[in-house]
Formats: structure tokens, sequence, C-alpha cells
């Protein structure tokens, strides 16, 4: 992963505070009460916070970790671990692209490669519009309409690399 | 032969067919949730007893009788215990259990509500993969809908039982589908797997017994506990008996999920099931059970019966039940070199064999491309992978090192052109 530092396209900063709104604090609040303890709630207020920001910057990692009296190493070291949880600012709309075997046989790799050059970015570099981030990603469970995408929270299928920006195109 | 694929007959996709099943009202005409009242007049132990004398077998992968795993669960009623269903289906392949709660998440709470009435688990979790955003909020409807009729929450139809379901979306980790990693993850940590013994069952999440069955596994308990343990062994063998989902994908006209008996024939499902190869092309070669398992060749491929034993006497394993069809265009070089980087990407870190083998055996890859790999790479792989298998903490090593071994078994020259077609001189 790059360093937030490298990437600077997007708000919030580091120095913006961050507060869940009113209606997330609600859903925080609800997410407690379906565990036996608090830490066990932090994929969830992850999940949570993401959405409403985007991704999970310092001031986030600051404002959970105060809220659940979580370390920031414990929050860091779990944000790093899982791919859909992102330390560096991402564009509007994440489109990830299945590489693994299913996807490859039909040019999920060449598709990866071609929307990096069509977008002219790099691995979760938002576009200069901060409209799309891609990200290269393994198995997506969706073997059958290979080669697959996932467009925010959803399942894409493609045929190949103009289909696959056609329909990125379309992207708000 | 006649295509029986997705059979209303069938335990699992039986409802598949019914336009709106996913809402309760639909399911409940068709019968849903039956099962389970009639379940809250039996004796828990009744139950267990059924669904070990079913010989159901864990359907995530490892193939254990879940009756067997059910019954080193507490007997005390009153005792704090959790019931897992691990919906995070990663094994690259795999899209089974997607398939089964998008259309018809009912079937899988109704599993698990019986299997808690059996183990007498106060609270369920399903673990769902993060990236199954819109199945997780299809299970979190149902759910809900659940809740207002009754069948969930405190004191479930009047029975002295409570039971609280929820869903808990990972993040996009493979490791989290191994149940000791599961269960790291549910206590908001790193997906990291935990040494067996203890097993979960004993001391799972937050040090309490844990139940961790599959998807699959539990949206068979309804139908076996409605028609028997004697009806579900109608289909497959003795040791694999019931039904199963398959995912198929790769170089077949109709991919997708289908439910057969087990001991279906490979051949069936390529030919009938999955109508038949893309193209018209050759066969050359099928995985049989998701990434994991080693790859069989054309020949064992046409002649191996999809059940637990059978496939493992020809060498690899049944695993997820994921099918991916090789034809004669590919090159199993790119196959085992997609296969490698994902294992080397997703080894969560812990143990060494693991974390350095296979970067170790996705290396010979990367030297390819800068053309400094050699015909002796095969060896080393070989040697790698062998080193690997048996000394961690989760069989992550072994899944990597597996289809490698298997890879060179079968296709060793080709590999070994692979390697070597660009080598600088």
């Amino acid at each position: 992963m790059k360093s937030p530092e490298k990437s600077t396209e997007k708000t919030p900063t580091t120095n913006e505070p961050f507060a869940f709104s009113a209606a997330n604090l609600e859903t925080y609040k609800e997410l407690l009460t379906r565990y036996d303890d608090v830490e066990s709630a932090l994929l969830p207020v992850l999940h949570l916070a993401q959405e409403q920001t985007g991704w999970l910057a310092e001031n986030v990692i600051t404002y959970i970790s105060n809220l659940m009296s979580i370390p920031e190493i414990k929050i860091k070291e779990v944000i790093s671990f899982y791919d859909m949880f992102y330390d560096v600012p991402v564009g509007r709309n994440i489109v990830q692209v299945c590489t693994n075997i299913s996807c490859s046989m039909f040019g999920g790799r060449e598709i990866y490669q071609g929307l990096l050059k069509h977008f002219d970015t790099g691995y979760l570099t938002p576009t200069r519009d901060g409209r799309i981030s891609l990200q290269k990603m393994e198995c997506l469970g969706a073997c059958e309409l290979a080669p697959c995408m996932r467009v925010n929270d959803d399942f894409v299928a493609i045929t190949d690399l103009t289909s696959a920006i056609h329909k990125l195109e379309e992207l708000p | 032969m006649k295509n029986t694929a997705n059979n209303k007959d069938y335990a699992l996709l039986s409802y598949h067919h019914i336009p709106g099943v996913h809402n309760i009202d639909i399911f409940e005409r068709a019968g849903g949730y039956e099962t389970m009242k009639e379940c809250f007049n039996k004796e828990p132990e009744a139950i267990k007893e059924e669904v070990k004398l079913s010989g159901l077998r864990g359907r995530g992968g490892a193939g254990f009788a879940t009756g067997v795993k059910w019954g080193f669960f507490t007997k005390d009623r009153n005792a704090k215990k959790y019931l897992l269903c691990n919906a995070d289906e990663s094994e690259p392949g795999t899209f089974k259990d997607r398939y089964l709660v998008e259309k018809n998440p009912h079937i899988l709470i109704e599993g698990m509500i019986i299997s808690a009435w059996a183990l007498a688990t106060q609270k369920g979790y399903i673990y769902i993969r993060g990236e199954f955003y819109q199945q997780a909020m299809i299970l979190e409807r149902a759910i809900k809908e659940a809740y207002a009729k009754g069948y969930l929450g405190k004191n479930i139809l009047g029975k002295g039982f409570d039971f609280d379901l929820y869903v808990h979306r990972g993040a996009g980790a493979y490791i989290c589908g191994e149940e000791t990693g599961m269960i790291s993850s549910l206590e908001g940590k790193k997906g990291q797997p935990k040494l067996k013994p203890p097993f979960p069952a004993i001391k799972g999440y937050r040090g309490l017994p844990t139940m961790v069955n599959n998807v699959e596994s539990l949206a068979a308990i309804p139908w076996i506990m409605r028609h028997g343990a004697a009806a579900y062994k109608q289909w497959g063998t003795e040791k694999s008996p019931g039904t199963k989902l398959f995912s198929i994908s790769g170089d077949v006209n109709k991919p997708g999920v289908i439910e057969v008996p087990l001991s279906t024939s490979l051949k069936d499902i390529i030919e009938i099931h999955c109508g038949g190869m893309r193209n018209g092309n050759k066969l050359k070669a099928v995985i049989p059970g998701g990434s994991s398992a080693p790859i069989f060749n054309a020949e064992d491929s046409y002649i191996v019966k999809m059940d637990y034993e059978d496939v493992a006497a020809k060498g690899s394993m049944l695993g997820s039940g994921a099918i991916i069809v090789l034809d004669e265009t590919r090159n199993m070089g790119d196959v085992l070199k997609w296969t490698l980087e994902f294992y080397h990407h997703e080894s969560c870190g812990q143990c060494t064999p693991c974390r350095e083998g296979t970067g170790w055996l996705e290396s010979v890859f990367k030297r390819r491309e800068k053309g400094q790999a050699h015909k002796s790479d095969i060896d080393l792989l070989d040697k790698t992978a062998s080193s690997m298998r048996g000394q961690t903490i989760c069989a992550l090593a072994d899944a990597a090192a597996m289809p490698t071994q298997g890879m060179i078994k079968v296709f060793r020259e080709e590999l070994e052109t692979y390697v070597s077609a660009s080598t600088k001189k």
C-alpha cells in the first residue's frame, strides 16, 4: 500500500476532526448491542466510518480509538490486514477487478492493467477527477461472471476492457 | 440423460424456482419454517442424533461430519456459547453459498434456528465476506422478518428459548474462512488463525464454546429434519451421503451453481449440467475442489465421481465443490502462477514456513518474468512446497503446497517449458 503522504487529493485531511454523523452514531450504538464486548464491533464500526468518509484517515482512527477505547495501533493493525479497509485516500467509486484463476482465464489481468492505463492511475490511487480508485483483488466469489468486477457494492459482469471502460464511464 | 440441475426434489435449491422466496411469507407458503416449528417439539439430543445419522459432512471444504462436530459441543444448555455460520466463502472458484443465500436467505436462518435449539446456543453470527455486501443486506432483511415473526429473539414461540442472530461482515481476507481465523476476526482482530486444540467447540469466540458450520451444512439441516436421515442417504454414497452444491467456472458453456447428489460423475457435471465445453474445445484439466485442490488431467476428470472418497482416491480433494474447468488452450504455468500469487497475498504472516514459503513459490514466476528462471526451478518449487506441509498453525501453507505438487506431478514438462522458455542465455 502507498503511504498516506503520497496522495493528498481527497479530504478529509488528517487535521480535520472526525465524528460520526448523528445517524451513524445511532447505528454505532445499535451495533454495540449485537456483541458481548466492544472489540468485536470493530470491523462493523470501521465499515461504518468508511461509508461516511470514504477512507480511514488518522483523524478517523483517533476518533474510533477514543470512542471504543481501543488503542490506535490495534486499529491500524486491523485496517492494514484487510483489503477492503483503506488507509489511503480513495476515489468516490471503488472498482475492484478480480485477477484470480477463473477471471484471469477470461482476461481479468489484462482488463485491470488496461484500466490502470486508460485512467492513468495506479493501485487505489484516485483518478485526477477523484472519481475512481482501481483495486486488483483476489477471487471475489462470482466466478460464473468471469471476468468480473465489483463496482462499489455490486458485482458487474464484463466481457473485455472496452466493456469495463464503458461501465466505468457511467459512474458519477 | 436429463439435466437435473436445480431439481426441486433436492435438499438445498428446492425453493430456488419460487419467485420472491427471499420474502418470509412466500418462503412460509412454500413450507418454510414448518420444520423449525416441529423441531421445537423434539428433544435437542434427538435432533443431534438425526444429523449424525444423516452422515452430513461439513460443506466448507474439510468434509468433517457435522453431527460428530456437534457431539464435541458442551451439553450444558445454560452455558454461554455461540453458533457461527461460515459465509466467508473465499476459496477461489467457490460461489455456491452466495448463490444459495442471495435467493433464499431463510433456508439458512431456519437451519440456524434448528441448530441453535439443538445446541442451545444463545447467540449466532453469520460471518459473511466483505465483498458480499448485497448478500449481507439480503440476510439482514431476512433476519428482521424472522424477528418480526417471533422466530428469533427472546422466548421463541413461547418455548422459553432465546436465540439472537446477527450478520457480521468481513473486509477482504481469505484466511477468515478458516474457523479460528474467523473467530479472531469476529473478535475485532486481524484474522489470524489460532492453534488447535483447543478446538472452537471447546474454546472459541471470546474463549467460549463456539460451533462453526458452513452455510451449506446449516442450510441442509431443515431438509434432513423434515425428511429424516434415511431419506437424505438415498443420495450419494455411504461415506458421502446427500446432495452437494457445486460451483462451476472456466471453460464450460454454462458456468454456475448446481445441486446434485454426491458421487455424480464429473463428466456428467461438465457435459450435461454445464452444457459441455466452451467452443467445443477439448478438456485439458480440472481443478475439482477449489484452488487448493490438486489438478486432474483430462483422463482422471472423465472417470472421477464427485464424492469425498473418490476424489481423494484419485489424489485430490472435494473441498468446497469449486470446479474450475480448463480446456486445451490453457497453459498450466499461468494457472499455477495465478494460484501462487493468491496464496502469497493471503498468507496471514504468522508462521514462517507459510509467510516465506508462499513468497518463495511465487518468486519462481517473478524470476521467469525477468528471464531468470530455469527448468530446475520446478524441482525447487516441489521441494519448497514439500517443506511447507504440516508445519503451520492452519492449512493455508498446505493449501498452497498441494496444488503446486499436484500440478508438477501431472504437468511437469509443460511447467518446465513455461519457466525456461524466456530464460536469458
